[in-house]
């Protein structure tokens, strides 16, 4: 794969029902709703994700050099203990980002102002979810791109301010990934907006033969 | 070569294709990361020998070494003004490895950029790039083309059409679908198989990605529904890295021992992908010398697709319910925000007709004052990527239609195609164009007719004139044309006749705008639903509905059981199986409760609508406004609690059931307050710290604190400790809510606690964020920390105590 920004303007998510329901604290086994609550529950789910625009970039860099605590990702010294134990079968990484635009934020926002409490935390759960599943897209896309040249995504991925991974390190992806481009920007502080954007990093490693293979 | 003369060829013989370029190239010394073309421009033995061996090795077909020979992909060799140079050499090259009597392809493949609407490149750009390379390769010699090893649906009918509108030559396009049987940007076979055929492709495939094992059932998909040949060229199975080099391990005998399996399937082509060589495809041959092929079925199917949805419709299959609420007509939120050019209420009214079970999603932006063409475009860009439903064009303006049937990634519906003579003439070569399917509407330049022997005339007209243009039965949806009832009540019966003529004479399916049929008349679903099951009965498969009608889902489910097109009744029983309460059901009258029982249960089941009447009936029976506090109010919502912690009640239960008590709260608050002043209202500051700027989760938090009667004053986000200080000091807040999101800002927390603690400040202090924990709070002098809105609740009723 090479070197280029890869920029995804409109991705199909399919509303990951089940977790969205999950974070609001539904139990398959125990939790009781009646068909009526459910339908209405859904609805929410259904409108939340009209409002979410999921779109993602990504990268794939070499690591040019590495020490015990640190790694240098194309012309980035990166220093994180974990990180550097993350990529240390990897030859290069794949910078990552992801967001669901500003109108679902928007939104949850409007829904808080008329005080429609529900409305406002299934369109948050459903957001934050359907933020995870778009990541999670991304990455699933570079894998199988990698399959092909035997190569696989580290099944860990990392964020700033995960760990010892300083979020200070979020610069990185917004000078290689041109963020602006997906409608993010980053504060002074190295926080993200629109919220629920997400970025992340893998390693790049040889899809070795399984013994089971 | 022309398109019979390619298909007299596959039905003479197995055709075989070449094997791997790329690997052979590298044996022969291409380096990593080289410009392949460019490579074998300055080095025309290895691509000389290559083909010659396959061609020695009975391949019938080699393509052209123009895999990558692109403007998008040659610029990252700063190659891209060699386009036409390098084509036209490429096939030159091929054409002296194996002379006039082997085929040669030219061969497209992904420009490496994404599409819109997934990705960012305009659709148009990338028809031009590709038209670029097919002229190049036509003037260079090609005897016909290949477009593969494809990954998204519309990149490859950008190419597809770059051919159509650029040669008559035949093409073969050919995608990739992973171990999941999809492409990476999520087409399945089928799916594929019917857009690309409708678009023209003369052949279908999947090649690379996957070894010939795991092709088997993704071929089997295709045939299914391909009504021209299918090709395949697998990989020597998957990849592995050795020793720094790619490995496949599937043997040339082993590969070539698929074939067998391929031909049973149907398949007319077969070459390899990555890792096969002269060896693999001289195995392919000897295995398939003696075979005579079978032949493909030569007719199209009635379906219509969407990136990653087929819906089939049929005599058997069930009634399709195309959803007719994208249309300005009588909306004016709609109409507001089109004119506007939002497309908020579009998105929410397409994914509430797919939840609601429409099958397709009719599409009609048309009003006064909006750029009709344009607002059509970016609402089928936008719903492409939205809902898995395939699309119903509506329009009356051709333009518009060719605009959206050009960048719709899929097989859309044309709503409609009347018997004008005008219109015939300009829409059906743009629809068969795009292979789009087409409603037929029995109306022409005289007459809206009002029999069904008029209708059917005009049906036979637009017939004719379709097939004339390549199109079959298969391909129309006829229109029953609905009148309403009410000014000519023969007019159902001439309906019903013209679906039973679609249905039994002409074997087309039928489509109908059913509600018109009871317009200006009193309880219009009795009407709309009786004409529904009659038309089901005469043969109707499509009706132009609201899906959010209970009463039509519900007929339509029990109608496709009576009409046998619901196999084992398995939709029926799904549909009803998950307790879902009939319409009939729903307006079952409630049980007789007194008034306690009402109010305490209108908290606990969250029925915020009802629970002030009931108050106020409670009041006028003589109870006191303290009393039903006390005693209905607090318990049920600590009932409430109760079931929350046993995860019976999940988070939306609890908050309306707070809903529900604060809204009867408030209506009792007035009496509560001559009853006794003494009862308060605790304060509460909530804010998001000084540097950090989200605060949804406060926000939700102070709603939460609200329902559960706090006088919850929000300083909202990014607030300096000055701020909050003063607040508490000028307000007298006893509880100070504190949230942080990330790790860079949650120790700003620590610094307010510090500050208020010398200033001697007996506030008590809550915190919360994403990656705050208890043990921080804690570490900080926190009085406590709560994991979410809930907690906080429960934590600022202990710390007002």
């Amino acid at each position: 794969m090479d070197s280029t920004v890869r920029y995804f303007e409109s991705i199909w998510i399919e509303p990951p029902m089940g977790r969205i329901l999950y974070r609001l604290g539904y139990k398959k086994t125990k939790t009781k709703l009646d068909e009526h609550q459910r339908e209405q529950i859904e609805k929410l789910i259904w409108e939340g994700v009209s409002h979410c625009h999921p779109k993602g970039a990504f990268l794939i860099l070499p690591i040019t050099d590495r020490t015990k605590d640190s790694v240098t990702i194309g012309k980035h010294l990166v220093e994180s203990k974990s990180l550097t134990e993350l990529l240390k079968n990897s030859e290069a990484v794949a910078l990552m980002a992801s967001t669901i635009g500003d109108e679902i934020i928007h939104a949850i926002e409007d829904e808080i102002k008329k005080e429609n409490s529900v409305k406002a935390v299934i369109f948050d759960s459903t957001a934050s979810q359907m933020a995870d599943k778009t990541v999670a897209w991304v990455m699933d896309f570079i894998n199988k791109s990698l399959q092909k040249e035997a190569k696989a995504l580290t099944s860990m991925r990392f964020s700033p301010g995960y760990g010892d991974l300083d979020l200070k390190y979020q610069k990185i992806f917004f000078e290689e990934l041109k963020l602006e481009k997906l409608g993010i920007s980053l504060t002074e502080t190295y926080m993200m907006t629109p919220e629920k954007s997400v970025t992340a990093i893998c390693g790049v490693e040889n899809r070795v033969r399984r013994e089971d293979e | 070569m022309d398109k019979a003369a390619f298909y007299k060829l596959l039905k003479e013989k197995i055709v075989i294709l070449d094997g791997a370029t790329g690997t052979e190239l590298q044996k022969r010394g291409m380096p990593k990361g080289a410009c392949p073309e460019q490579w074998i421009l300055e080095n025309p033995h290895a691509i000389l020998e290559t083909q010659k061996a396959y061609k020695e090795a009975g391949a019938d077909i080699v393509y052209a070494p123009t895999f990558g020979a692109n403007r998008w992909k040659l610029k990252s060799f700063g190659l891209e003004d060699k386009v036409e140079e390098i084509n036209i050499k490429l096939v030159q090259l091929s054409r002296e490895a194996v002379g006039s009597d082997t085929l040669i392809a030219g061969n497209l493949s992904p420009t490496g950029e994404f599409i819109k609407p997934f990705g960012e490149r305009a659709f148009e750009e990338a028809v031009d790039i590709y038209k670029e390379q097919v002229q190049a390769l036509v003037d260079g010699g090609v005897d016909l083309f290949v477009i593969e090893t494809m990954i998204d649906i519309q990149e490859t009918r950008a190419a597809l059409l770059a051919v159509k509108e650029s040669t008559d030559l035949p093409v073969m396009v050919s995608m990739t679908f992973g171990e999941d049987e999809k492409t990476l940007t999520g087409t399945d076979p089928i799916t594929a198989a019917i857009t690309l055929e409708a678009l023209g492709a003369d052949a279908i495939g999947c090649n690379c990605s996957t070894g010939p094992k795991d092709m088997i059932p993704i071929l089997k998909k295709i045939k299914s529904v391909a009504g021209v040949p299918v090709f395949v060229k697998p990989n020597a199975g998957l990849p592995v890295m050795k020793d720094g080099e790619l490995f496949y391990d599937l043997g040339a005998e082993e590969f070539a021992n698929f074939a067998d399996e391929f031909v049973e399937i149907g398949i007319n082509l077969i070459g390899g992908c990555c890792g096969t060589t002269p060896e693999y495809i001289s195995f392919l041959k000897e295995k398939t010398k003696a075979i005579t092929p079978k032949l493909w079925r030569e007719s199209k199917i009635c379906a219509l697709t969407s990136v990653r949805k087929t819906v089939v419709m049929g005599e058997n299959m069930p009634l399709v319910i195309v959803g007719e609420r994208i249309n300005p007509t009588g909306k004016k939120m709609l109409q507001q925000e089109l004119l506007e050019g939002k497309l908020s209420e579009v998105r929410r009214l397409a994914l509430e007709q797919q939840q609601k079970g429409a099958s397709i999603l009719d599409v009609n932006v048309g009003m006064p004052g909006i750029d009709e063409k344009k607002v059509m475009v970016d609402v089928v860009e936008n719903l492409s990527t939205l809902s898995e439903l395939p699309l119903c064009i509506d329009s009356s303006s051709s333009d518009v239609i060719e605009a959206a049937l050009r960048i719709y990634p899929g097989r859309a519906l044309i709503n409609s195609i009347s018997g004008e003579e005008k219109k015939l003439k300009k829409l059906l070569p743009i629809a068969a164009k795009y292979g789009a399917m087409f409603i037929a509407l029995p109306l022409d330049d005289k007459e809206v007719p009002s029999t069904a022997e008029g209708r059917i005339k005009i049906i036979e007209k637009i017939l004719e004139e379709a097939k004339k243009v390549g199109y079959g039965t298969q391909d129309m949806v006829v229109d029953g044309l609905v009148m309403t009832v009410s000014s000519d009540q023969k007019a159902s019966l001439e309906t019903l006749k013209v679906i039973e003529y679609a249905a039994k004479q002409l074997k087309t399916s039928s489509i109908l705008g059913l509600s018109n049929i009871s317009f200006g008349l009193p309880e219009r679903q009795w009407l709309n639903s009786a004409f529904l099951m009659m038309a089901m009965a005469k043969g109707l498969n499509m009706a132009i509905a609201n899906p959010s009608s209970e009463n039509l889902m519900e007929l339509k489910m029990a109608g496709d059981v009576l009409i046998g097109r619901d196999a084992n009744c398995k939709n029926y029983i799904d549909y009803f199986a998950q307790s879902k309460p009939t319409s009939q059901s729903t307006n079952k009258q409630p049980k007789e409760e007194n008034t306690s029982t009402k109010i305490y249960e209108a908290v606990l089941k969250g029925e915020k609508e009802d629970i002030e009447a009931y108050i106020q009936q409670a009041l006028d029976e003589g109870m006191k406004p303290f009393s039903i506090v006390d005693e209905l109010l607090i318990p049920a919502i600590n009932k409430v609690g109760e079931l929350y912690d046993k995860k019976e009640y999940f988070l939306p239960q609890l908050i309306l059931s707070a809903e529900a008590m604060k809204t009867g709260f408030n209506y009792l608050e007035p009496l509560l307050l001559k009853e006794d002043s003494g009862r308060k209202k605790t304060k509460i500051i909530i804010a998001t710290v000084k540097g950090d700027i989200h605060d949804i989760g406060k926000n939700i938090v102070g709603l939460m604190l609200k329902n559960y009667g706090f006088e919850v004053i929000d300083l909202g986000k990014d607030v300096p400790k000055e701020e909050i200080l003063k607040q508490v000091k000028e307000q007298n807040v006893p509880i100070v809510g504190l949230s942080a999101l990330m790790t860079t800002t949650m120790g700003e927390m620590g610094v307010v606690i510090d500050a208020a603690k010398k200033e001697g400040l007996k506030t008590k202090f809550m915190v919360g964020g994403a990656v705050v924990t208890k043990e921080f709070a804690n570490e900080i002098g926190a009085n406590g920390y709560a994991e979410d809105a809930i907690e906080a609740v429960r934590l600022a009723q202990t710390l007002e105590q």
